[in-house]
């Protein structure tokens, strides 16, 4: 199996703020790759540069065998993307949202929406604005998985979503991976990664450790956070 | 790129018509108190023409504010100068940067769609609305002298307006520019340019120093007394205009194409 993504020595700087140094990390086609890390370890800085977000300073990104920076609208129409954060206009109605993202790609995506709508339970009559955290979510997940990408990048994904919720999108994100798309999944929840992940890596004052096995114990887990914590 | 300068559109559509419905209606509301004021105005006129550079600074010693186009000039020009440049510049500040204040770039900027294809939606769609702007305006601004059974000046009025898109397409690309500069909306520096340019016109007539660098700012080649009392209009005014606006649209796709976007 080829290579989804391949990140090479990538160092991002904010002035006097720390960002990420010397990062490197591969994930291979069907993985589902657990990315963890305390907050401002750098795991957003690196998704956010594999997105475009951010101009990184060195090193290089391909995602799907592409490069980040000159392929990059190749390289979204393949990507699914659910930030930390859901926000969309306040003003549309989630039916338009959804059917925006899709336009956007040019494709019609109604019959896998309809179908994610209904196993995420998500009301498309009402207004972004009235919705509540969680349910943002569920609509950030719909129009990350409609175009059914080939690849998914998740930043914490399931914060605000009960756990019936947290288990329909893991259910989603195997149900898609045993399809033959690829998951990177950056989260804080040791659990989700020793129950579903295949390989993992963590993050840490920038830097980035790849563990043999994400099967890790909480003991081990926690002595990153804790470093991290007694560092700051 | 469509889709987004749609949305642009339709997102942006209750601004418009408030922006355009209040400045129009204010222009119009004034061409109709004309009829009820029209025989104080002689005397009024009288007094204004008399009164050195104030005069010349609003155009009442070209103009007499007792016929319709002397008062349009004067009394709607002011109005129409200042509310449509403070709505390009709303519209011109808010444009890029507010996808990052609200926290919707991320959502925005994971399509598969270049950064430069944005910008120019969104710059497209503030072109757009401007000229829906001003047709508004102008409509209004027409009806009024239809109402009053006044002949419309038709030469120097669309001559007026259409400098007066151009003075609002001007602001708008200066404020587009600092939108593409910040994650943050920076309404008072643009509202704060607004006002400048149209301090910097007045002053500029005022003062004789300042005169011969007048056509700087955008209000001169756009001045309602100018253009109805049939004055040359100053070219070099529009060619630093013209230019000033493609460099800072080029600057603000330029530079917003290579910076980092905040989460």
């Amino acid at each position: 199996m080829g290579n989804v993504i391949e990140i090479e020595h990538l160092t991002k700087n904010y002035g006097k703020n720390r960002g990420v140094t010397d990062v490197s990390l591969t994930v291979k086609e069907g993985d589902i790759f657990g990315f963890l890390g305390p907050n401002g370890a750098g795991k957003s800085t690196t998704i956010r540069s594999m997105m475009g977000f951010l101009k990184f300073d060195k090193g290089s990104i391909k995602i799907l065998g592409m490069d980040s920076v000159k392929d990059r609208e190749k390289i979204l129409a393949n990507v699914g993307y659910m930030p930390s954060e859901a926000w969309f206009y306040d003003s549309m109605k989630v039916s338009e949202v959804i059917a925006y993202a899709a336009d956007i790609r040019g494709l019609d995506c109604r019959e896998e929406a309809g179908k994610l709508c209904e196993r995420l339970k998500v009301n498309t009559d009402k207004k972004i604005r009235e919705l509540s955290y969680g349910n943002k979510k569920k609509v950030s997940i719909v129009c990350a998985m409609q175009h059914k990408p080939k690849l998914f990048i998740f930043d914490e994904p399931t914060g605000g979503l009960d756990p019936l919720m947290q288990r329909s999108f893991f259910e989603l994100i195997t149900e898609y991976v045993d399809k033959g798309a690829t998951c990177l999944l950056s989260t804080h929840v040791l659990s989700e990664v020793n129950k579903y992940c295949k390989s993992a890596a963590i993050m840490r004052e920038g830097k980035l450790t790849m563990l043999e096995s994400p099967d890790i114990d909480d003991d081990e887990f926690l002595k990153f956070y804790e470093d991290s914590e007694e560092d700051a | 790129m469509k889709k987004i300068f749609l949305k642009e559109l339709k997102m942006n559509l209750k601004t418009l018509l408030i922006w355009s419905l209040s400045v129009g209606g204010m222009g119009l509301a004034c061409i109709l108190l004309y009829s009820s004021m029209e025989g104080e105005m002689k005397d009024m006129a009288d007094a204004f023409s008399h009164m050195g550079s104030f005069s010349d600074a609003f155009g009442m010693s070209t103009l007499s504010i007792a016929t319709l186009k002397g008062y349009f000039a004067t009394e709607v020009g002011a109005v129409h100068g200042l509310g449509g440049s403070m709505f390009a510049a709303l519209i011109g500040a808010g444009m890029l940067s507010k996808e990052e204040e609200l926290h919707t770039g991320e959502f925005l900027y994971s399509f598969p769609v270049s950064r430069k294809k944005i910008v120019a939606a969104k710059a497209l769609c503030i072109f757009a609305m401007l000229i829906m702007f001003t047709l508004i305006c102008a409509g209004l601004y027409a009806s009024g002298f239809a109402a009053l059974g006044e002949d419309l000046p038709v030469k120097e009025f669309m001559k007026y307006m259409g400098m007066q898109f151009l003075l609002d397409t001007e602001i708008a690309g200066i404020c587009f520019a600092i939108s593409s500069l910040s994650s943050k909306t920076k309404t008072g520096l643009a509202l704060g340019t607004a006002l400048m340019c149209y301090a910097y016109d007045i002053i500029g007539r005022v003062v004789p120093d300042v005169k011969d660098y007048l056509f700087i700012g955008p209000f001169s080649y756009s001045n309602a007394s100018d253009i109805f009392s049939g004055a040359d209009t100053e070219i070099k005014g529009i060619v630093f205009g013209t230019a000033l606006t493609v460099l800072l649209v080029v600057f603000s796709f330029v530079y917003y194409d290579k910076r980092d976007l905040a989460s």
